[in-house]
């Protein structure tokens, strides 16, 4: 994409791709699971059609794909944690000062302090994932593949649905935080670009990075 | 229909095995590859094709003689069934109106989560088709008149099928006949078993058999605590994030920002 007048490149094409697979495959997951835990929700297996020799449709067929995209979620963090890591998993002073006011989210703050690419909510809900991600595909893989004995393998389901709470809780706060509650966010992960007052708004120790050339994005 | 009771009085049974054969002849499962483990005991354990398997136990008494106990080995039937809870795929383990519990292999898929839930190790997968099998209680039997297989075929009267209540009767005041250390096994646990035992010897002689089975806690927290829980989490959030909203607002960006989302 040609770069559109007067706006300020947030996000590389590779970190949009890899949101997206990421973010994909997380729904899908949570999709599928759902179907799977819930009773009530058994109508979603209704849209798994039968795979030849693998799987007989239905909570077969969704089972299955369950697992495989269980895989694309876990290697589709590790890019991620390539490329946020570094700005996210570094929790200091000014993050804690950051909480003591919310962020200016929760009351009317005077100064809030200044965020780089990322927030300090946007790096508790990364490590967070990161924990999730530990959680899931650790107990994940020996669910699908049950080496571990009964006793051990029930205890797995319990994590499971353990990663499944924290990461539904988080990701509700993503998804409005990334939309409705900070307009003009979304396309951070749409076409990548936005305005220099979102920057100044949401990233002003990342603008003044960029702007003075300490780093590209 | 009534709930109906199997009552396995083990004092009785002398290992005949003619209700592991009855129960292959019924429900045509297919021989299997078995091991020689020293003893007679053949299967060495339930598989997918052997649903009632006798146990042989050597216990070792006084002056170099021994017990040899027998057990007729087979899902018991729970009423609160850890199966049951397990089993993302309704239907695919329902209960009888006589109160037996049985895997719809047309269903099943094989996750081996009933394989994991259950306190007893019952269910068992056969790896080629990749579902679950156990005893039905022979509920194709049952639930046309007849008595399950296993016991049409034991000519001891070891095992007895009939009304819940009698049979419950029936198993104390047999303990009671075989003295101190007999015990009946199954009415107690799991809000009470559909196959109980009558157990001349100690429990924990018996290979197998579990102490004060119970639904496991971690199937608990599974199912009663963290799947709630975690709808619980989820909508209060989607309610948290409206409310912010509706009474705090976004957070727009100064003079001249890109307003749309």
């Amino acid at each position: 994409m040609a770069k559109p007048k007067n706006l300020i490149q947030a996000s590389t094409a590779f970190e949009r791709v890899i949101h997206w697979v990421l973010g994909g495959s997380c729904l899908f997951l949570f999709l599928t699971g759902f179907g799977l835990m819930f009773h009530s929700l058994s109508f979603i297996a209704k849209l798994f059609p039968p795979i030849p020799y693998l799987a007989a449709g239905g909570h077969e067929s969704m089972k299955l794909f369950h697992n495989l995209c269980g895989l694309l979620f876990a290697v589709s963090f590790l890019p991620a944690l390539l490329i946020w890591g570094k700005d996210t998993l570094f929790i200091n002073k000014e993050d804690i000062e950051w909480f003591k006011v919310m962020g200016g989210y929760l009351w009317e703050v005077e100064n809030v302090p200044e965020a780089g690419k990322f927030n300090s909510g946007q790096k508790v809900f990364f490590i967070a994932l990161l924990f999730v991600w530990l959680i899931m595909v650790g107990t994940g893989i020996f669910m699908w593949f049950p080496v571990l004995g009964p006793f051990l393998t029930r205890w797995l389901y319990v994590f499971h649905v353990l990663g499944v709470l924290i990461l539904g809780s988080f990701l509700v706060i993503h998804f409005y935080l990334g939309t409705y509650g900070n307009p003009g966010t979304f396309q951070v992960m749409g076409h990548g670009y936005v305005t220099k007052a979102w920057c100044k708004k949401h990233r002003p120790k990342w603008l003044k990075d960029v702007e003075a050339g300490r780093r590209s994005i | 229909m009534e709930e109906k009771v199997m009552l396995v009085d083990v004092s009785k049974c002398t290992a005949c095995r003619a209700c592991q054969v009855a129960c292959k002849q019924w429900n045509r499962l297919p021989a299997e590859k078995t091991e020689q483990m020293g003893t007679h005991q053949n299967p060495p354990d339930l598989t997918w094709a052997t649903w009632n398997l006798i146990r042989f136990t050597e216990v070792p008494i006084k002056e170099g003689n021994m017990k040899w106990l027998f057990r007729r080995d087979a899902c018991l039937h729970c009423t609160d069934a850890g199966c049951m809870r397990a089993c993302p795929v309704p239907g695919a383990i329902f209960r009888t109106l006589q109160g037996a519990v049985v895997i719809n292999q047309q269903l099943c898929i094989g996750c081996k989560m009933c394989v994991n839930a259950c306190p007893f190790e019952v269910p068992r997968i056969n790896a080629e088709t990749n579902r679950a099998y156990k005893c039905t209680l022979c509920w194709d039997r049952t639930s046309r008149g007849l008595i399950p297989a296993c016991a049409k075929a034991c000519a001891m009267g070891t095992l007895t099928f009939g009304n819940k209540d009698e049979m419950v009767k029936r198993a104390y005041a047999r303990a009671k006949v075989l003295g101190e250390k007999a015990s009946v096994y199954g009415d107690k646990y799991v809000d009470g078993t559909h196959v109980i035992y009558v157990l001349p010897e100690n429990i924990r002689l018996y290979e197998k058999l579990t102490i004060n089975p119970s639904i496991p806690l971690s199937v608990i927290l599974w199912k009663d605590v963290l799947k709630p829980l975690s709808v619980l989490a989820i909508g209060a959030t989607l309610v948290g994030t409206f409310f912010h909203y509706i009474l705090k607002g976004p957070k727009r960006p100064e003079e001249g920002g890109n307003e749309h989302g």
